[in-house]
């Protein structure tokens, strides 16, 4: 076990039973006859935190689910697992593949079992990620103003300013209604014990929430008396209060709102179509937005009219060619313009990059004491900056327990999973950080908690580390969080990579009411 | 609404009626072919010469031979109308067609409206689609023609009667102002050249107007008009100016024209789209006044023509007026 490894990284001694056909036993021994079934031989993975079970069957809070379930035979389940598929598919809940001429459409992976979180765990998560987002919004504001915390020497000035996410053209612009971080998707894991940690923060354009609202569909579909029996907080009022949340920062009473799609082909377009449907706005391109006198207008079939607030699903480095990348065709010239003198709110407002760069990410608990005198609620993961000597030298040494990421990539890209890697690829990472040691940061390998996953190919229900995405909206009132999220599963066996992108998928993710 | 978005609508419309007119027109072709009064080319050249693919056909598929076999080969033709992903006009590219734009407005469509948009697409690329075709021809375009009118149907059923609804159905009225003057100035080209003499000439004249008449699900309506009578000019006569058909052109155009007064009044000077509203209203109002008109021999053909050319002028105005096209240089 490494030395510098408090926390996290290193399982201490595990709770649950090593050996799986044991633990596999007990469960048989322990549950309620009306449990036993489909949970029958569940192998829990050593040294992992398992969310439905402990060694002594379900957890006290799931346990009416849990029962409930087990009721099910695999035949069920099965059928109910191609029902959830083909409706996907029907409502053309896909995404695009992309690189494929044909234009070919295929659904997000879907588990049908639901992830569960207790009451009172999402209590205190709330709390802690409203929190978050309050020092988040503070060092943003910061940063494009007075700069307080670098003069500080609480965060070293060259870790910002350096940055690729800085942007330095907007420092002293304040964006309507003042808030920068209208929607953001925090990523939490559970370690080993069940403590739960920030991963990263997404406070750009963060994807998925339309999944959320799908596939809670899906499942009071296919589960509606375990659904009942449950009791779970409601999802689908999500788009109403985003638009709740863009109106209120709209420089103009009653203003027009649209969401800007970089267009059919992009990978999130269904849920970009999804947002604007469910808002009741316009989804439009970059072709139909023009700037003229510092004021955005949208081309109508009745001339040009006025568009207020912009959430752009379009990355900020192609919004503005005037600004940003010249080679654009995602852009709308003159938007930076309008955007500076106050006329238009983007949401999420350009430069956010900077407070969700994975190298200041260590520094975020800082942040919420400097900012907002608390200490912080959330734990996070033990993170090496590769920009100082003794950390570098340390994740050199380690790098094959360690978890590299580039700071600025995500969707899985960009990193090294020590433990799985070749000599060859350590050698490349290697090299890579002592060449831009800015550009990386290191993390011993958590073990991502667990969750009952129906494997349609064996026919049967095994564990697969999953992670959690809540969504939080921040209005001019302040941050509010959806209860509930984006659970993603890591289908492969063995996986700790629970991207789209890398072979992951999605759970419905059931936020329990607390007894009244 | 969004110029670009308005044209996604026109052109959502104009797929599914295409789509809608390509199966109907086969499925009566093949019910024609099988009476086995006519030579198959005359069953099945006119399914090409009214696609406007003939130049694309002779070249692709009949090796250059405007006499070869193949005009007059049914599944060369129905395989060159349904499947051929190169011919613009195919069944496959229609529904293709329907869908993405569906998709690009997804947003404005109803639930139900998209649904059954996206299963028919995904029906078309199934193992069952093809199955079908093989073993159950005219089942299979009754499921296009059944999935497209669901559609069209939906669409009225399900969602605001406002502009997106409005630029849908210009798209419908509009293609379909061109599939009914295309079928009948083809067919009754082709009827009216036919050398007569033989016995039961006239049994056989009257199976052609009708299988015309099917393809545009019109049979049973003339025959309530016609009390019974069927003639080369009565049937010409009820296809351009019935004002009660929903297929006629007349009916068609001066419904595409009140659409298109919905989305731009004309009263309103300053809006753009003058152009589009002028031009529509000219046709209108000239298809209104051949009512009573001789409609025998060349006048149908010179009719049709100007009514395909005028629809076609009027949606690059529309485009350049309404949808964000940019003017031709």
């Amino acid at each position: 076990m490494p030395s510098r490894a408090p926390r996290t990284g290193a399982p201490r001694r595990s709770c649950i039973p090593k050996k799986t056909t044991s633990a596999a036993r007990r469960y048989d021994a322990r549950m309620s006859p009306s449990s036993s079934g489909l949970f029958d031989g569940y192998p829990s993975l050593p040294g992992t935190y398992d969310e439905m079970f402990d060694a002594r069957g379900a957890r006290a809070s799931f346990q009416r689910v849990a029962e409930l379930l087990a009721t099910m035979s695999a035949d069920e389940l099965a059928r109910a697992q191609q029902i959830a598929e083909a409706a996907l598919l029907q409502q053309g809940v896909t995404f695009s593949v992309y690189g494929d001429a044909r234009g070919t459409e295929k659904i997000f992976p879907f588990c049908l079992l639901p992830r569960m979180i207790a009451a009172a765990d999402f209590q205190r998560l709330e709390r802690g990620l409203a929190q978050r987002l309050r020092a988040l919004e503070a060092f943003l504001a910061d940063i494009y103003g007075e700069q307080k915390i670098l003069a500080a020497g609480v965060i070293p000035a060259e870790m910002v300013l350096g940055a690729a996410g800085y942007r330095p053209m907007l420092r002293g612009i304040t964006p309507p209604g003042g808030v920068r971080i209208h929607i953001s998707g925090v990523d939490l894991i559970r370690d080993h014990d069940g403590t739960w940690r920030v991963l990263e923060d997404n406070l750009r354009t963060p994807s998925g929430v339309s999944y959320v609202v799908e596939n809670r569909l899906i499942s009071k579909r296919l589960f509606p008396k375990i659904f009942d029996a449950a009791r779970v907080h409601r999802v689908d009022h999500y788009p109403t209060r985003l638009a709740e949340t863009m109106r209120s920062v709209s420089p103009v009473p009653d203003g027009t709102c649209v969401v800007l799609t970089p267009g059919t082909y992009n990978s999130a377009y269904f849920e970009h179509s999804f947002l604007a449907r469910t808002m009741g706005t316009e989804l439009v391109q970059a072709p139909d937005l023009f700037v003229d006198g510092d004021q955005v207008f949208c081309r109508t079939t009745r001339g040009p009219k006025r568009v207020d607030v912009i959430y752009r699903r379009t990355d900020e480095a192609f919004l503005d060619p005037e600004v940003f990348r010249p080679d654009s065709v995602l852009g709308v010239r003159g938007l930076m313009r309008a955007y500076a003198a106050g006329n238009v709110a983007l949401v999420n407002a350009p430069g956010n990059g900077i407070a969700d760069d994975k190298a200041v990410y260590p520094f975020v608990p800082k942040m919420i004491e400097f900012y907002l005198g608390e200490q912080p609620l959330l734990e996070q993961v033990q993170t090496y900056v590769c920009l100082f000597e003794a950390d570098r030298t340390y994740v050199l040494e380690h790098l094959e327990e360690m978890v590299v990421k580039a700071v600025d990539e995500a969707g899985g890209y960009g990193m090294l999973m020590g433990p799985q890697s070749t000599a060859a690829e350590r050698d490349e990472f290697r090299r890579r950080i002592l060449a831009e040691p800015r550009r990386y940061i290191a993390q011993h390998r958590i073990e991502l908690s667990s969750c009952p996953t129906w494997i349609a190919e064996r026919g049967a229900i095994e564990p697969r580390r999953v992670d959690l995405r809540p969504y939080i909206l921040t209005s001019r009132d302040g941050p509010w969080v959806l209860p509930g999220g984006l659970t993603r599963v890591a289908l492969q066996r063995g996986s700790y990579v629970v991207n789209s992108s890398q072979g992951g998928g999605s759970k419905d993710t059931w936020v329990l009411r607390g007894t009244q | 609404m969004i110029s670009r978005v308005a044209d996604h609508c026109f052109w959502f419309g104009r797929y599914v009626e295409r789509a809608e007119a390509t199966a109907r027109m086969l499925g009566a072709s093949v019910s024609l072919a099988l009476d086995g009064e006519l030579p198959s080319a005359h069953v099945w050249r006119p399914v090409i010469v009214v696609s406007g693919e003939q130049e694309a056909f002779r070249a692709r598929i009949a090796g250059g031979d405007g006499e070869a076999a193949a005009w007059g080969d049914g599944e060369v033709v129905q395989r060159f109308m349904v499947w051929d992903e190169d011919n613009g006009v195919s069944l496959a590219r229609s529904i293709a067609g329907m869908r993405w734009n569906a998709r690009s407005i997804r947003e404005v469509l109803s639930l139900e409206a998209w649904e059954a948009v996206n299963e028919l697409h995904l029906w078309m690329r199934s193992d069952g689609a093809n199955a079908t075709y093989l073993h159950h021809r005219d089942g299979y375009y009754q499921h296009v023609r059944r999935a497209t009118q669901l559609t069209l149907g939906l669409l009225r059923s399900t969602m605001l009667h406002d502009e997106p609804l409005d630029f849908v159905w210009l798209g419908v009225l509009l293609e379909r102002v061109n599939q009914t003057a295309r079928i009948l100035d083809v067919h009754h080209h082709a009827f009216t050249q036919r050398p007569r003499g033989g016995a039961g000439d006239d049994v056989v004249e009257t199976a052609l107007w009708l299988s015309l008449l099917r393809a545009l699900s019109g049979g049973e309506a003339y025959l309530k008009r016609s009390a019974g009578k069927i003639s080369s000019e009565g049937v010409a006569r009820f296809l351009v100016s019935e004002p009660a058909f929903p297929r006629s052109i007349a009916y068609c155009v001066h419904s595409a024209y009140e659409r298109l007064c919905d989305v731009r009044p004309p009263d309103i000077a300053d809006l753009p789209g003058g152009e589009s509203v002028a031009r529509l209203r000219a046709l209108d109002e000239w298809v209104a006044a051949r009512r009573n008109a001789p409609l025998a021999g060349d006048a149908v053909h010179e009719l049709l023509t100007h009514v395909v050319d005028e629809v076609h002028a009027i949606c690059g105005t529309l485009g350049r007026e309404l949808f964000g096209a940019p003017a031709p240089a």
